[in-house]
């Protein structure tokens, strides 16, 4: 399902849980948002696109093919909402939380990330889907 | 693809894609470990073509970070633009290796 509709951009996806299938989405979403924000702010609403699907697809579905995300970005007004749902059994995203990775963890960061590029995160209480609010200058 | 420059215990790492992000990093890790296990000790990282590295990037030059201390050797990463610099900044990965 692929739908723009009149916001200043606006993309709604359902994808298989594969990396490559959000690899795409990614840059279909570079595409336009470096045009509506610039390159500085593309970055970071990338950025937090990234960390959101690639949890979903890596933790949420364990990248099985068979289950799907469904994306739904909004970008108006210099404000992007980002949500994003999975068909996995979800995390304690609680733990995770307020877990910060020691210097030299090679993973865990994804969530940090969340935190201190995002204005706001929001998990419902299983843990499969997150909205994300991040607003430009 | 990836380009790699070797010279003596020293190599430069130039990935050609667009990120080091999670769909990229079975290629780049593989390709940094046989780097690693065939004598190399100073790694650079070339970011000149790199225009975004997520947690999993960052994830992975940590191990590489990781790997290289243990044998005595060394990580750098250079021409990260402006806004991978301040993720790099923001995540504390200046504290590990030399950034520019």
């Amino acid at each position: 399902m692929n739908q723009l509709a009149s916001a200043d951009c606006e993309m709604r996806r359902a994808l298989p849980a594969t990396l490559q299938a959000a690899e795409e989405f990614f840059m279909d979403f570079r595409r336009r948002s470096q045009v509506l924000l610039g390159c500085v702010n593309s970055f970071a609403a990338e950025l937090l696109v990234r960390e959101a699907l690639t949890n979903a697809v890596v933790h949420g579905c364990r990248a099985d093919p068979n289950k799907q995300i469904r994306c739904s970005l909004r970008l108006k007004r210099r404000r992007l909402l980002i949500a994003v749902e999975d068909d996995g059994d979800g995390f304690d995203w609680r733990a995770a939380w307020s877990h910060a990775a020691e210097l030299t963890d090679c993973s865990g960061r994804g969530i940090e990330i969340l935190r201190k590029y995002a204005n706001r995160v929001r998990y419902n209480g299983r843990g499969n889907a997150v909205a994300i609010v991040k607003r430009f200058s | 693809m990836i380009e790699i420059t070797r010279e003596d215990n020293k190599a430069i790492l130039r990935p050609a894609g667009d990120g080091i992000v999670a769909a990229s990093i079975p290629e780049l890790r593989t390709r940094m470990r046989g780097i690693v296990e065939d004598g190399v000790r100073e790694l650079v990282v070339d970011l000149t073509d790199v225009q975004m590295v997520d947690s999993s990037g960052i994830g992975l030059l940590i191990s590489a970070y990781n790997s290289l201390r243990k044998v005595g050797g060394r990580l750098a990463v250079i021409h990260a633009s402006a806004e991978i610099l301040e993720l790099f900044q923001t995540m504390r990965m200046h504290q590990h290796f030399s950034v520019s």
